[in-house]
């Protein structure tokens, strides 16, 4: 299985937030640190 | 996430954008953000594209997701990358803060 490597260009990707508005992880390139939180799920 | 709920500000201040990514719907997510109020970016991954291109492990045995957490600078590089193997094996907010300072450092 694939594995982002530190120090190496995170892979971008899109997604629809709750209200259906697209959010691209390169929306933040140059303006914020992300943290990506990958989760368990709701328990 | 309790914790991270917590702090938020501390993230917030070190101009980080929390993005919480898991497979439920949007639905699903709608409902967890309102029951416990949280202030960050949720996104639904239903069909699992980003949770395969991040890699996050499934444990079989346990029928479960590990969580995993990516901390990405403003230069779109990866600097902070943690596999879980347990359920539990989340890394404490202050690492990731601390290093969110390096970062904002330079």
């Amino acid at each position: 299985m694939a594995k982002v490597e530190i120090n190496t260009p995170a892979p971008d990707f899109e997604l629809a937030d709750m209200k259906g508005e697209t959010v691209r992880l390169s929306d933040f390139r140059g303006r914020a640190s992300v943290l990506l939180v990958f989760n368990r799920g709701f328990a | 996430m309790a914790q991270l709920r917590q702090d938020h500000d501390e993230f917030k201040k070190r101009k980080a954008v929390v993005l919480v990514i898991g497979p439920e719907d949007a639905q699903a997510f709608k409902e967890y953000w309102r029951e416990n109020r949280l202030p960050f970016i949720g996104l639904p991954d239903p069909t699992h594209g980003v949770l395969k291109l991040y890699g996050q492990e499934i444990n079989l045995f346990k029928l479960g997701r590990m969580p995993a957490q990516v901390i990405i600078d403003p230069r779109g590089a990866a600097r902070f990358v943690h596999y879980g193997h347990s359920m539990a094996d989340i890394p404490e907010n202050a690492e990731l803060l601390s290093l969110l300072d390096s970062i904002n450092r330079v």
